[in-house]
């Protein structure tokens, strides 16, 4: 983009990006280019610079003004660095030589460190967060200081630990501020003894305080034990806020351990941990209450912005003393989190923690696929998302794709995906069939495709569904991008196994029970794969939705666009369920069929009913967006530069490209919405089809709480959308100041129709 | 984007001047502009390197002599289409809300259509005009959605102080079809 130079009479002419090219040897010439370079800096003025034809917009704003508060992050604002902080007495060891004030103080440090690593977790630098704390820095000054050193020797222990699952998991794409560890002091000599020296910290305040009840109530006190601090009044209250504090640390430092152990062991024992965290963090909180009354003074301003319980600014802390230690870029604003929010904050990641533990680790890809998918629905953070990621690869993908009991199969993850998930006729597990020709030249022709796609065996596929679980468990925005591309490979591998299929067996139609067999294998595997593609056609269409990526005006394409995918995996959900049940049927073949099992069989089933209810709003959602478009000027406002089409075009680009679904475009978009009125609106109501499948279908998944309350959410959306477009109806042509608005107040991504006169 | 009433500036929409870079007088005045609203910060080399390269891309405007607003932009290609691109719009607080900003963009993308048109006839490729906003601001968001902008990414984190950003896109029709 730079074809010529830039800054005027600043810059130089000449080719110097050609010249760097040329390697120096024995007969280069040097020359001195002082005289040059002082030439130049005399013709130079303020905000000038000398560059070569390469110079671009990366380098133009790599470019930092020294001195500008808003870019120079190595300003220094109240030290050059902690050893003068230090000296200058910002973090004291002991904080005070009062011990009631020092205890109260440390509580502060204490509080505010819980709301730098929530501010942490939540997206800022970890050198601007937790690393703010002096103490923490320089650790071992605060050795004589046993409360605060047990308390930054965990949390430093923690956080490393935090590290290194968010580091593993790789779902940080856009999020890689967080692992950000550069010059800070992270790794320690004997952090992995933190909890010993946390357990004997916690023992002593035990004592101390089991001393104070018992001196309160007149009992003997233990003669060798020192009062935690002077004032027996407040030694109660302290001791209680304290040991709430470290108990909690001790316990969420157990979270992280537990969850870390293989095949899902600690699970249970993490659960245990959470629970606990939770008791102690809702002690924490009624702390709040005695810190705030124990000292006469107040503090200002309102106590639910302050960082500590007590509403006391804590000593020893410094944002600013690491902003050097950021990449060379602008500081960024930091706002930590009050203490407060850092406590609301907790409960939630550890109930997010809890929800993953409480995964039953059932290998099946359809409801781990549906668990990941739930558990986002609460947009947990990084630090959650990194724990299922690491449970999906370390405990379930493993089982899913390696631990098989078949010998061809269990020697190829991608047949074990496909012998779960795609429900394979009973007799391919069968080893006499294993051995069997037209069997192996099966599994011949798999590998010879996955060979032809330079993968090597079998990684490809296996790639393709490790990668999806990969994808699910990232932020929604980074999720929706990769999906959009990810569909191009799934619609590959359809295509390419496909052909395979086809160039092996496309002329044995009258084969032999084996071949069908083989062939059946086949049509299953096409299916399965057919199912996630439009599975995740719908997901990236309705992550749209929580992104706030349509306006108003485009929502009618997105719900036709959202319908035909919803048809299409409505038709394969639908084929894979009869091929499942026709499996099962042979299995159980030698009992008899009565006519009840004939007469469930005719019947659709409630997993295709159910996407039958979204299909019914999302046709019901764009008939009415069309005959408002075409009935009212308003909701048809032309941009200046382009057309419905261009937008069409740029929202399903990806899809389109990928042919999903086959034969839906822009024409056949406007065909099925071009003739919509209010008149033709009248004639059929399917919201009122979508209201009685969601009441019927709820009977079925009665143990299902889940979509359960998916139903109920759907059944509101129907109902309210059913009386809103009658009224539609009946008013729209005659008043034209009717004002309909669509809001997602009932559910995320089907809106409800509000009609008001304006 | 909206100001407060008693913030807003009188004038009759006449009265604005929009005039293209004109030179090195004008880059303190978007400089000042762009600093005083915009979160992120720029160095000078930024704002040099496109007003040199595409100085008609970029509009200031004036009332009655003050500087109340300005658009800075840049065109090129980009993996195999030729892309516009926004880099930054200003309109200070009493003057929001009487389409001085509509106008400011509009006048970019009409000289980014003309060229880019040229472009595309030469290689086909397409013409698109993108650029990132604030999630959180609706008037921004507002003004680009009027003009066919569609909302095509959200960029988690993107700005410094911590907001998510939309990635803004307006397709261009075929040429033909340009007026």
């Amino acid at each position: 983009m730079a074809d010529k130079p830039v800054y005027g009479e600043a810059s130089i002419d000449g080719q110097p990006s050609k010249l760097a090219s040329i390697p120096a040897s024995d007969t280069t010439v040097w020359a001195d280019a002082s005289p040059l370079l002082q030439t130049a800096c005399a013709g130079l003025r303020d905000g000038e610079l000398i560059h070569g034809d390469n110079f671009n917009l990366f380098a133009a704003m790599s470019a930092l003004e020294i001195m500008d508060p808003k870019m120079d992050s190595g300003i220094v604002c109240t030290y050059y660095s902690i050893d003068e902080a230090i000296e200058n007495g910002a973090a004291p060891v002991p904080i005070s030589l009062d011990s009631t004030i020092d205890v109260c103080r440390t509580i502060d440090i204490m509080d505010h460190l819980l709301a730098c690593e929530a501010a942490w977790h939540k997206g800022h630098s970890l050198a601007q967060t937790v690393f703010s704390c002096i103490y923490l820095l320089r650790l071992d000054r605060t050795a004589p200081h046993a409360l605060l050193h047990s308390y930054c020797r965990i949390i430093r222990a923690t956080c490393k630990a935090v590290v290194s699952v968010v580091s593993d998991a790789r779902t940080h794409e856009e999020e890689d501020l967080f692992t950000m560890t550069y010059g800070l002091p992270l790794n320690g000599d004997g952090d992995d003894k933190c909890l010993s020296i946390l357990n004997a910290v916690e023992e002593t305040i035990s004592r101390q305080l089991r001393a104070c009840k018992a001196t309160s109530s007149k009992r003997r006190l233990p003669e060798d034990l020192e009062p935690l601090q002077s004032n027996p009044n407040l030694e109660e209250g302290f001791c209680k806020a304290l040991l709430c504090r470290l108990r909690f640390r001790k316990h969420f430092f157990h979270v992280l351990s537990c969850m870390k152990r293989p095949q899902g062991r600690g699970l249970e024992s993490a659960r245990k941990h959470i629970a606990s965290c939770l008791t102690e963090l809702e002690s924490i909180l009624k702390s709040a209450d005695f810190l705030r009354s124990c000292f006469d003074e107040s503090c200002e301003g309102d106590i639910d912005d302050k960082t500590t319980a007590s509403g006391f600014e804590p000593i020893g802390f410094d944002a600013m003393l690491n902003s050097r230690l950021s990449a060379p870029t602008p500081p960024r604003a930091i706002k930590i989190l009050s203490w407060k929010k850092a406590v609301e904050y907790f409960v939630k990641l550890l109930n997010d923690l809890d929800v993953i533990c409480s995964y039953s680790l059932d290998p099946q890809l359809e409801s781990l696929l549906r668990f990941v998918v739930l558990f986002q629905k609460s947009q947990p953070d990084l630090v959650a998302r990194s724990h299922l990621q690491i449970l999906n690869h370390v405990n379930i993908v493993e089982q899913l794709l390696l631990v098989q009991d078949g010998k061809l199969y269990g020697r190829d993850p991608f047949f074990a995906v496909i012998n779960k998930a795609a429900a394979l006729p009973e007799a391919t597990k069968n080893h006499d069939i294993q051995k069997n020709e037209s069997f192996l030249q099966l599994g011949m022709v798999i590998a010879n495709f996955l060979n032809s796609n330079g993968v090597g065996n079998s990684s490809l596929p296996n790639k393709l569904v490790m990668n999806l679980l990969k994808i699910l468990c990232t932020n929604s925005a980074w999720q929706r991008r990769k999906l959009g591309k990810f569909l191009q490979d799934w619609r590959v591998i359809y295509v390419q196994l496909e052909l395979a299929f086809r160039n092996e067996y496309g002329e044995v139609s009258s084969s032999s029970n084996d071949e069908n067999t083989c062939m059946k294998i086949f049509q299953h595997i096409l299916l399965w794969v057919e199912e996630q593609t439009y599975w995740i056609a719908f997901r990236f269409l309705i992550l749209g939705f929580e992104l706030e990526l349509y306006s108003t005006g485009e929502y009618c394409m997105v719900y036709w666009y959202l319908y035909a995918v919803l048809i299409k995996l409505a038709e394969k959900t639908h084929l894979m369920m009869a091929v499942s049940h026709d499996t099962a049927k042979r299995k159980g073949k030698k009992k008899k069929d009565s006519p009840k099992d004939l007469a469930r069989e005719s019947r659709i089933p409630p997993a295709v009913l159910f996407l039958q209810c979204y299909i019914c709003l999302a046709e019901g959602l764009t008939m009415m967006l069309a005959a408002l478009r075409n009935e009212i000027p308003v909701f048809h406002s032309p941009s200046p530069f382009n057309t419905e089409h261009e937008k069409f075009v740029q929202h399903f680009e990806l899809l389109q490209r990928a042919c999903i679904p086959d034969y839906v475009s822009y024409s056949s978009y406007k065909e099925s919405t071009t003739h919509a009125r209010f008149s033709t609106l009248a004639m059929y109501n399917y919201f009122k089809d979508a209201q009685r499948i969601a009441k019927e279908v709820k009977s079925s998944f009665s143990n299902d709480p889940e979509r359960l309350a998916e139903l109920r959410k759907l059944e509101q959306v129907a109902e309210h959308n059913s009386v809103a477009q009658n009224v539609i109806c009946r008013l729209g042509a005659l008043d034209p100041s009717l004002k309909v608005l669509f809001e997602f107040s009932h559910h995320p991504f089907f809106a409800t129709v509000v009609v008001k006169r304006s | 984007m909206e100001a407060k009433p008693e913030e807003k500036a009188e004038f009759e929409e006449a009265e604005i001047e929009y005039v293209s870079y004109g030179g090195e007088h004008h880059l303190p005045l978007i400089m000042n502009l762009v600093d005083q609203e915009l979160s992120e910060p720029y160095s000078i080399f930024t704002y040099r390197y496109f007003v040199y390269l595409w100085p008609q891309l970029s509009f200031l405007a004036f009332h009655k002599g003050k500087c109340v607003g300005t658009v800075v932009c840049k065109m090129g290609e980009h993996r195999n289409t030729f892309r516009g691109y926004i880099a930054m719009l200003v309109v200070i607080k009493p003057y929001r809300g009487r389409g001085i900003a509509t106008e400011l963009v509009t006048r970019s993308i009409r000289m980014m259509m003309e060229s880019g048109c040229e472009e595309v006839r030469l290689s086909h490729t397409f013409v698109l005009v993108t650029l990132e906003a604030e999630v959180t601001n609706k008037g921004a968001l507002a003004l680009y959605g009027r003009l066919g902008f569609i909302r095509a990414k959200r960029l988690f984190h993107y700005y410094l102080n911590g907001v998510d950003a939309f990635r803004l896109k307006l397709l261009f029709p075929p040429p033909r079809q340009v007026l």
